[in-house]
């Protein structure tokens, strides 16, 4: 009797696995679908940064921010709007697509009139002050396929929204250390391939933080998220990325990513 | 008269089911000792303070908005011509800052070394941020390299690396600081592992080593203390009586007394202290002179009476003892009693607490389980008491003693006279000091990185300077952060104060960096905008936590961290009292005030109430011992006579430490709250005995005092004796406090015995009080 039930649990896990796999679509198919995802040539956006540190203390900065692409180089411009103390300090990035050439950046200091060079960050750097790291920021809505082995593990609703789970390991030791992650887990919308959920883990095995998309909404025909979220498990530090304002369409000059420009401001 | 009968139905009650009594002793030693093995260790510097003393509270709150934590430091330190700046040693600081990471209770974001943090430096066209190396260099230039790179960036000067290249510091803080012991271990064990060549010194400090340090000591000193204490008594115990039932009994009261105290402990939950060890060698002194005085009584007993059965050797025995034990029993509970209400300290709270229920515990089992054994017992002469009127050495030396004090009553005075003068005068010259790391011996390792930080670095004592403003943002106005400026200059004028970071320190290098790296330009921007630019600017490439110890979310508050290169208290006495005035004088205003917080400033608040209490301690257990004299012997004069020995050798304990220069410290303030507890046994043991042989007996006074040293006398003198020498087992701690404690208690106890032998019996020959019976002879005889 016993031997029996195995026997025909061995006989259903024998049919109903491969099949189950099949019905979901592996780490790498997913990965790609997100990548292919329409991200808009260029960008224009209002982006208010929300940062609470754990005692519930509060810093609030708007800022409107520029992306163009210049073939696979990624040009990026921020102006902060407010607070009043750092109204006009703007923000300058070059990601270029070579990874293995250092991305360049410059910022604007309108208290002493001057645009300065700064050495460029590591990947696992904390992004001006945020719970995102400049890895985070690079990869936008899209994620890193060389640095991850990835595989489908199962879905879930999130949001009302159908997803697949898929779990990510960095390839080795060394690019667990420079992301600061020993995993990520992706809760992936099934429909429009946004990463509604992400779970990071630290190098320790111990939650590290979880970042949430959310009020993602078409505009001009592009998926985009409203409002990011992200949680520092370990230093009970959150930020809230909200967006506003989206605008695909009109056309930026490529001399706004220039340091006259910078200078110049909005 | 009808206590007395009183007394006897009493103890033939007791003696009348010796079994019975025997069993529910024994009960009630297994029911409170199975609780001890519950006991928790509490090791922390922290635990000798009142919880809710303002320092602490104000301190604990600091500490959780700036996320201040005791953190595990390693000083590297290399006295050789480059210092650590050598390829080898930048390879052990490179290695120790990664091996690390494989601790598991150390929070990988906070590791921070000269191999770990990023320089911040400036170039014609903008800022570098990058590590001072990326990899430990193999040749000598480039170590220079890193050198001059490290010198140039003032924030690590002195904190991080020592000014003359000789030392540096890996600090790592702990994710969770309860387990501080166990990753003490781990760091301890990565040490023995390090790549470590002839030159370097590697030392580990940080209070979650101290702490650890104090764990292991605790428990070699449980191992060792006791088990000796335990076994010198047994001699003094075998040199008394001679018999195995002289050496048994005490030591089975011994056993109940320590077993209720510490059971008790645990049963409430009260943590074992460093100090607790002393409450197991007090008690063990306590419980065996009341069995002393019973046995001493027994044997006497024995040789007059022959004949008598068991049973009534021990209910004769106990009638003519239970008065003068109950009464040391309560005198000696008063003065625990006094220690634990006057006393600031928890661990000594809980001492004169447990010391209590000690002292009744060993009252309780004298009572009953000592006469039943005895009633057990078949009666055996003892070679100490071989006749009624014959004594032996011990007897013939007290009662040489004796002699003297008839003949020279005036002269006894007058020392004590002399002792009592010179006592007043110490006291008055007695200086109030202390310095936690002398808690240690003074060649442990953790004495040893204490000094390297000391000498090499810039300090490891902390003193903490929070800065409050009314507004958010508040601190981004260059006036405000002007003054906090020139704080941290006056700090540095400051004998034993050799730096401090602010805030400031990081603007300053900010604004350095952003000016093409121009020394001139080491100082605070003029506007409030280009400094909120500049935090901004950091943030670029920094964590959110950045700043987190030295400015608050809002950037309303701000911490000054203050290095001293000393913990004792005089230094940071003065320290303070200088930066009080300096804040009260020049910094504070509507706008921005300081308070004081840290180590420093916790250890000067209550080592000043320490000193404070100190007095007030002991004049309110003499008060409450004297008060128990008098009221059991219905006479306020006999409480004050009870008290003069105890508080001449208090005195005298003054004198020598007054004119020796022997601070008032943690250890030496418990000595005399202690003394006074135990000292006072033998004057009242001698107090009872001459109202006994004189009221009742209807002696002269030299009568009475020739009667009272071969029998009380020698038994007090085993008394003193079981005292004094478990007192000095006390000296062989590893806790260097309570070797001090042990010798200052066993000489002042050991002058107790003196003074209750020789002034007391003077006082009393001269004097004549009333309560003693003298002069009323007459009508003691008429009244029979």
């Amino acid at each position: 009797m016993k031997r029996c039930n195995i026997m025909s649990l061995f006989v259903f896990t024998m049919v109903t696995a491969p099949l189950y796999a099949a019905t979901l679509p592996s780490g790498d198919e997913i990965a790609n679908n997100i990548n292919a995802r329409d991200e808009g040539h260029s960008v224009i956006r209002t982006l208010t940064m929300e940062m609470t540190d754990k005692r519930g203390k509060q810093r609030v900065r708007k800022t409107r921010g520029f992306r163009k692409y210049f073939g696979d180089e990624k040009r990026t411009a921020i102006y902060y709007l407010s607070p009043k103390n750092v109204k006009d300090t703007a923000f300058m990035i070059y990601d270029y697509a070579d990874t293995a050439i250092d991305d360049d950046q410059w910022l604007y200091l309108p208290a002493m009139r001057k645009v300065r060079r700064i050495s460029a960050s590591e990947r696992g750097d904390y992004f001006l002050g945020t719970d995102f790291t400049y890895e985070d920021i690079k990869q936008e809505s899209k994620v890193s396929i060389a640095d991850y082995s990835r595989k489908t593990i199962g879905e879930a609703i999130i949001d009302g929204h159908q997803t697949f789970i898929v779990e990510s390991i960095p390839i080795d030791k060394e690019t667990a250390k420079e992301l600061g992650y020993s995993k990520v887990k992706l809760w992936v919308d099934a429909e429009i391939w946004i990463v509604r959920k992400a779970e990071f883990t630290g190098l320790r095995n111990r939650p590290l933080k979880t970042i949430y998309t959310k009020a993602i909404k078409q505009v001009q025909g592009i998926w985009s998220a409203h409002l990011i979220e992200a949680q520092n498990h370990k230093t009970r530090h959150t930020t809230k990325f909200i967006f506003s304002d989206i605008d695909y369409q009109t056309e930026i000059s490529d001399d706004l990513f220039t340091e006259r420009a910078l200078r110049r401001g909005l | 008269m009808k206590t007395h009968t009183r007394a006897e139905r009493f103890f033939e009650h007791v003696t009348q089911w010796p079994k019975t009594i025997i069993l529910l002793g024994l009960l009630l030693i297994i029911a409170t000792a199975s609780f001890i093995p519950t006991l928790q260790k509490d090791t922390r510097s922290d635990a000798f303070m009142p919880p809710d003393h303002p320092a602490l509270l104000y301190r604990d709150k600091v500490e959780e908005i700036f996320g201040l934590k005791d953190p595990m430091v390693i000083a590297v330190v290399n006295q050789g011509e480059h210092g650590i700046f050598n390829p080898s040693s930048l390879k052990l600081i490179e290695w120790l800052s990664l091996e690390l990471e494989t601790i598991d209770n150390i929070d990988l974001d906070r590791i921070t070394s000269i191999a770990t943090e990023n320089n911040i430096s400036g170039t014609a066209d903008g800022m570098l941020v990058e590590p001072f190396f990326d990899q430990a260099p193999d040749n000598q230039k480039a170590a220079d390299a890193i050198r001059a790179a490290v010198m140039d960036f003032p924030l690590f000067v002195g904190s991080i690396a020592a000014r003359d290249g000789s030392a540096t510091l890996i600090i790592a803080e702990l994710e969770d600081q309860s387990l501080a012991q166990n990753t003490y271990q781990a760091v301890l064990e990565l040490i023995e592992r390090a790549p470590t060549t002839k030159s370097d010194q590697l030392h580990i400090a940080g209070e979650g080593a101290v702490n650890g340090y104090m764990g292991a000591y605790i428990d070699a000193d449980a191992k060792r203390l006791n088990p000796i204490a335990g076994l010198i008594i047994t001699l003094v115990l075998f040199l008394a009586f001679r018999t195995l039932r002289g050496m048994l009994l005490p030591n089975l009261v011994v056993i109940g007394t320590v077993a209720s105290a510490l059971g008790l402990m645990a049963a409430f939950g009260v943590p074992f202290f460093v100090i607790t060890n002393a409450l197991a060698v007090v008690l063990i002194g306590i419980a065996v002179a009341d069995s002393i005085h019973i046995m001493s009584q027994y044997y006497e007993e024995v040789a007059q009476h022959p004949e008598a059965s068991s049973r009534q050797l021990a209910i004769q025995s106990m009638v003519k003892m239970w008065r003068p034990i109950t009464l040391t029993t309560v005198t000696t509970m008063a003065g625990f009693l006094g220690l634990s209400i006057a006393s600031i300290m928890p661990p000594m709270q809980y001492f004169g607490i447990f010391a209590m229920v000690g002292v009744a515990a060993a009252w309780l089992y004298s009572m009953t389980v000592v006469p039943a054994f005895l009633t057990l017992l078949k009666p055996k002469r003892s070679s100490a008491f071989s006749s009624a009127t014959q004594v032996d050495k011990f007897g013939q030396t007290m009662s040489w003693l004796g002699r003297v004090v008839i003949k020279h009553p005036r002269a006894i005075l007058a020392v004590a006279a002399v002792i009592i003068i010179s006592g007043i005068a110490g006291a008055t010259k007695l200086e109030l000091n202390e310095a936690r790391i002398t808690v240690f011996q003074q060649d442990e390792p953790i004495v040893l990185a204490d000094r390297a930080i000391n000498t090499h670095l810039d300090g490891a004592h902390y003193l903490d300077i929070v800065i409050e403003t009314p507004k958010n943002e508040d601190l981004f106005k260059p006036e405000h952060l002007q003054r906090i400026e020139a704080l941290q200059r006056y700090l540095k004028t400051l004998p034993h104060v050799n730096g401090s970071t602010s805030i400031v320190d990081y603007l300053k290098q900010m604004n350095r960096a952003l000016n093409n790296n121009d020394a001139s330009a080491y100082r605070l921007a003029d506007s409030a905008e280009l400094i909120a630019q500049q935090f901004l600017l950091y943030s670029v490439s920094g964590n959110p936590s950045d700043f987190e110890k030295e400015v608050d979310y809002d950037y309303r508050l701000a911490n000054i961290r203050v290095r001293l290169d000393s913990g004792l208290y005089s230094i940071g006495k003065s320290t303070i009292e200088n930066v009080e005035h300096y804040l009260a004088t020049h910094f504070n205003s509507g706008e921005i005030t300081a308070s004081l917080s840290g180590r420093i400033n916790i250890d000067y608040h209550w080592i000043k109430s320490l000193g404070e209490s100190h007095f007030y301690s002991i004049a309110i257990s003499l008060l409450l011992v004297m008060a128990m004299a008098a009221l059991s012997m219905r006479s306020a004069v006999a409480g004050v006579i009870t008290v003069i020995p105890v508080a001449v050798s208090i005195l005298l304990i003054y004198a020598v430490m007054g004119f020796a220069n022997i601070w008032l410290a943690i250890g030496t303030s418990m000595f005399a709250a202690i003394v006074i507890g135990l000292g006072v046994d033998f004057s009242v043991h001698t107090v009872e005995r001459l109202q006994v042989l004189i009221k009742q007996q209807g002696k002269t006074i030299d009568e009475a005092i020739i009667a009272l040293y071969p029998s009380t006398g020698r038994a007090l003198l085993f008394n003193f004796a079981a005292l004094t020498l478990g007192f000095s087992v006390l000296t062989t701690s590893e806790v260097v406090p309570l070797t001090r404690f042990g010798a200052m208690v066993g000489v002042a106890v050991s002058a107790s015995f003196i003074a209750s032998m020789t002034i007391l019996p003077a006082l009393i020959k001269i004097l004549k009080p009333k309560f003693i019976g003298l002069g009323n002879e007459k009508a003691t005889i008429e009244k029979e």
